[in-house]
């Protein structure tokens, strides 16, 4: 307990005063942006984990951050919404369509369900593309930042556009709801949730005959895996202040389910993890030009073939050992 | 004189041979790529993302040989398929024999198989550039009859595809290594049981399913040419042949392959005018066909 | 007097092939009734049509008065009708008592917010399962190995595990798919004792089991199953007398060497 305690007092202390402290003294106000990304993507990952947590391999996650950009995009510019309140709204509405695409589709299992998760990104790239509202491949451009919250005429959030620098709002805003996605996360997996879904994961007809609604359950994980890609589409497009049918392709599924592997499936902060390595990983290499990717995938064959169960598995080895 | 609806029919005719035309040499050439994704699957549960980037592999490796160095069409075909069979041979050996081995879940072979696909899309943009890649004709002229127009190099390389496909088929039938992958892929314990060397078989099926992937990359070079950055769309195209056949199954990959093929050639005449709107319209179908059979059309359940 | 458990004109195809075809008979409440079969006589099928894991394609099964084919597995469970597997399923990543305590979950009484949130009830709940738990592993002999990892069993274990999650569904009617399969004779002895017990605890056992010497020793009743269809049904020396009944066992025989 006292240990876990630690713990998160460090992460805290790291991510609100180290980071901000390490870039205000290299003075590369640029990483903001890039751990701003971490820990949006890292959002979206949470959500491929707890598929992958009853046992559902999810390629689709591309899918839901774009619906959930464009729903808070197209909120904001055509009805005039406030940032804020597209962001529950992005994520609601994603979790909705993945109930009805869910109910159908999580019946398979295996490769089939990975395969058409992976379709649905392309599905929704190709939505993107035909449908009027989202503007085809010319996208959602020009976005306002977000506008001040207050509460009581207490001003809580300021204008971010009145903000001397903004990505450090943004910065601090994703970090928060990060650690908020993740504590719900721990939370649901802790919880006799989490032991039904895994029971779920193990053997399904097992699950159901000991009265378990295997459907219900399913969908349910499914739909608040999909909350978290909208959500962290949303605030993407906040960051970025535009958005296109390719700003999430088959190529960031593939990345989201990746960073799950990478950190761990039996660990609830495997995908955060995950995503800092192969995120900052990629950044760094971008130096190395031409053999950015070459690096990039050596290193990850590399370390699937010396951790095959993630990185947070080696700590578990050590307990062993 | 014939009445305008005369015409019409006639042309619809037409129209229609030609798409069928288009289709099944579209689909042999599917099914071909199918037939080796299908077979890794079979036989390890391994979902191999670098299929198509194998596919590209091979198309590069003829367009060196047939058209840059100048050696004979054939001869290139050849190096494609044994370069990516010796490739398919190291991976199952050295990379996914060892993942599946150590790590818990059996998906981990998904992250392997898409570093893999990394992997070679850097080599290849690395070592053959991101330009389009072409080779000269290897027939010249073009069949105009019945309705049907179709250069002749395409029907050649759909003929070769068909042949293949044939060649496949009797190789899993009547041959000892076919029969014994045909038991492995069934069931594994029972197979090793059996006294079937497993781990041979493996890396032999690994193999074969990589060089099916080569053969059809050097083929279509001669039609289509290649470029780097086509490896993930054919991988999608084929993960969706065999889930509409059914994962693991032979007869369902040459019926996916085939059942693509044609769906494509169709959607491209009927849509032509919404450009991409075809795949969306194949997609959204494939997701509903799945939500109704979860196995394809032969798949086995689970598979 | 009324049955427990009815089966009517039960039937169940798949595509040409008719794997239960027709079958009825009922069930007394607290009774231990056995299905044997020669294997492929279709007493899995009628196991998985009872407990809703399939539909039926003709005919219905009532339980206490209230018609149950056709419901999800999920809700069958939810009244009663519980079944164990053929095969050893059990969740094979969780230790034994987890394997035990998850199973409890019907008789949740907090909503799934309540255990996210942590409620007093969920809680509370958490407290009779671990408690519950325990007692069905120590009536089942399972206490010494509570913490060991499902996987890691053998196979008797495995099968006690399987028959541990059905109790803790609390069931009315347990369906037991071969639950002496790969028993030595000492581990079928006591197996059977413990079926004794379950029914004391005052369950009606269904069992299907190859084991003709534990069937005849344990059950009140038998139906006899081959090729889908119900050839005989009584008493364990009715059964053993019954002319129809050596010969589809004979049949087998004359099968496997080759006649
Ligand atoms: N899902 C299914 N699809 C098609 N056929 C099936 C299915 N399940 C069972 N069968 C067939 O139905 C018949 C009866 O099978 P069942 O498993 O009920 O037999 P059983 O009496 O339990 O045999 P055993 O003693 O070997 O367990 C068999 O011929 C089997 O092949
Ligand atoms: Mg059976």
């Amino acid at each position: 307990m006292t240990k876990k305690l630690i713990g998160l007092v460090v992460f805290l202390l790291a991510v609100f005063i180290a980071v901000p402290m390490l870039i205000a003294a290299t003075g590369r106000t640029d990483l903001y942006y890039v751990f701003t990304s971490v820990a949006l993507l890292s959002i979206a990952s949470a959500g491929v984990w707890l598929t992958f947590f009853i046992g559902r391999i999810n390629i689709g996650q591309g899918a839901y951050a774009l619906m959930g950009g464009y729903v808070s995009a197209i909120l904001i510019m055509y009805y005039g919404w406030s940032f804020w309140w597209t962001l529950p709204v992005a994520g609601i509405f994603c979790a909705a369509a993945s109930i009805l695409i869910g109910f159908p589709i999580l019946r398979l299992r295996g490769v089939y369900f990975a395969m058409v998760t992976l379709i649905l990104t392309e599905v929704m790239r190709l939505l993107a593309l035909a449908l009027p509202i989202t503007n085809g491949a010319k996208g959602i451009t020009s976005i306002p930042p977000p506008g001040p919250i207050s509460l009581f005429g207490m001003t809580l959030v300021p204008d971010f556009a009145t903000l001397q620098n903004p990505r450090i709002a943004f910065y601090y805003l994703s970090v928060m709801l990060m650690i908020a996605c993740f504590a719900v996360l721990y939370r649901l997996v802790h919880s006799r949730i989490g032991h039904i879904c895994m029971s779920l994961q193990q053997n399904e007809e097992l699950a159901s005959s000991i009265g378990v609604n295997i459907a219900a359950l399913r969908v349910m994980a499914y739909a608040i895996s999909s909350f978290f890609g909208g959500l962290s589409g949303a605030v993407f497009i906040g960051a970025t202040q535009s958005i296109y049918p390719s700003s999430f392709t088959v190529t960031d599924s593939v990345n989201f389910m990746l960073n799950c592997f990478l950190g761990g499936l039996g660990y609830v902060f495997g995908p955060m993890l995950g995503t800092l390595v192969l995120y900052l990983g990629w950044n760094l290499l971008f130096s190395t030009g031409e053999f950015q990717l070459l690096i990039y995938s050596t290193a990850m064959i590399v370390l699937m073939l010396v951790l095959p169960n993630g990185l947070l598995s080696l700590g578990s080895f050590k307990r062993r050992g | 004189m014939p009445g305008p609806s005369i015409t019409f029919t006639w042309w619809i005719r037409r129209l229609m041979e030609q798409v069928i035309a288009n289709g099944l040499y579209l689909g042999a050439q599917y099914a071909l790529i199918a037939l080796g994704l299908t077979l890794i699957f079979g036989l390890m549960n391994v979902l191999n993302f670098a299929h198509g980037q194998m596919y590209v592999l091979g198309g590069f490796i003829t367009y060196t040989v047939y058209g840059q160095l100048g050696l004979p069409f054939a001869v290139a075909v050849i190096c494609s398929g044994i370069t990516l069979a010796v490739i398919g041979g190291f991976m199952e050996r050295y990379l996914f024999r060892t993942v599946i081995r150590r790590s818990h879940r059996e998906e981990s072979t998904m992250m392997l198989a898409a570093a893999t696909a990394f992997f070679f899309d850097a080599v290849m943009l690395l070592v053959f550039g991101e330009k389009q890649r072409g080779v000269p004709k290897i027939v010249k002229g073009v069949f105009n009859d019945f309705g049907v127009i179709l250069p002749y190099d395409r029907i050649l390389v759909g003929l070769i595809a068909a042949i293949l496909i044939l060649g496949f088929i009797a190789f899993m039938k009547y041959t000892k290594t076919g029969r014994a992958m045909r038991a492995l892929a069934q069931d594994r314990v029972a197979a090793q049981l059996m006294g079937v060397e497993v781990d041979r078989y493996t890396m032999i099926g690994f193999a074969l399913g990589a060089m099916l992937a080569g053969l059809v990359g050097g083929l279509l070079v001669s039609i289509t040419g290649v470029n780097s950055g086509i490896g993930g769309p054919i991988s999608i195209k084929a993960f969706m042949m065999i889930m509409i056949g059914g994962a693991g199954v032979v007869s369902g990959a040459i019926a996916g392959g085939f059942i693509l093929g044609m769906m494509e050639s169709v959607g491209l005449t009927v849509l032509r005018e919404y450009g991409d709107v075809t795949y969306l319209v194949i997609f959204a179908a494939l997701m509903m066909f799945l939500s109704i059979r979860p196995n394809g059309l032969m798949g086995k359940p689970w598979g | 007097m009324s049955h427990i458990l009815e089966v009517k004109g039960l039937t169940k195809r798949f595509g040409g092939l008719t794997a239960v075809n027709d079958v009825s008979f009922g069930v007394n409440e607290r009774e231990i009734l056995s299905v044997i079969g020669p294997n492929g006589a279709g007493k899995s099928t009628l196991f998985k049509l009872i407990s809703s894991f399939l539909k039926p394609s003709a005919g219905e099964v009532t339980f206490r008065g209230e018609r149950i084919s056709n419901l999800a597995p999920h809700i069958a469970a939810r009244k009663g009708v519980v079944r164990t597997f053929q095969e050893t399923t059990i969740f094979r990543n969780m230790s034994v008592r987890d394997n035990v305590i998850v199973a409890h979950q019907l008789r949740a009484r907090a909503s799934l917010l309540g255990f996210f949130a942590g409620s007093a009830e969920a809680r509370r709940d958490e407290v009779r399962f671990a408690e519950s738990a325990d007692e069905i592993l120590s009536f089942l002999g399972l206490d010494a190995i509570r913490s060991e990892l499902a996987r890691n069993l053998p196979h008797g274990h495995l099968r006690a595990l399987g028959i541990a999650i059905g109790l803790a569904t609390t069931p009315t009617l347990l369906l037991l798919d071969e639950p002496f399969a790969g028993m030595n004779h000492d581990e079928t002895m006591k197996a059977v004792a413990m079926v004794r017990k379950l029914r004391e605890r005052g369950l009606t056992v269904l069992l299907v089991e190859h084991d003709m010497s534990a069937v005849m020793k344990i059950s009140d009743r038998i139906v006899v199953l081959n090729f889908g269809e119900k050839i005989a049904e009584g008493t364990p020396a009715e059964i053993q007398n019954n002319q129809r009944v050596i010969e589809a066992y004979l049949g087998v025989e004359d099968e496997a060497i080759g006649l």
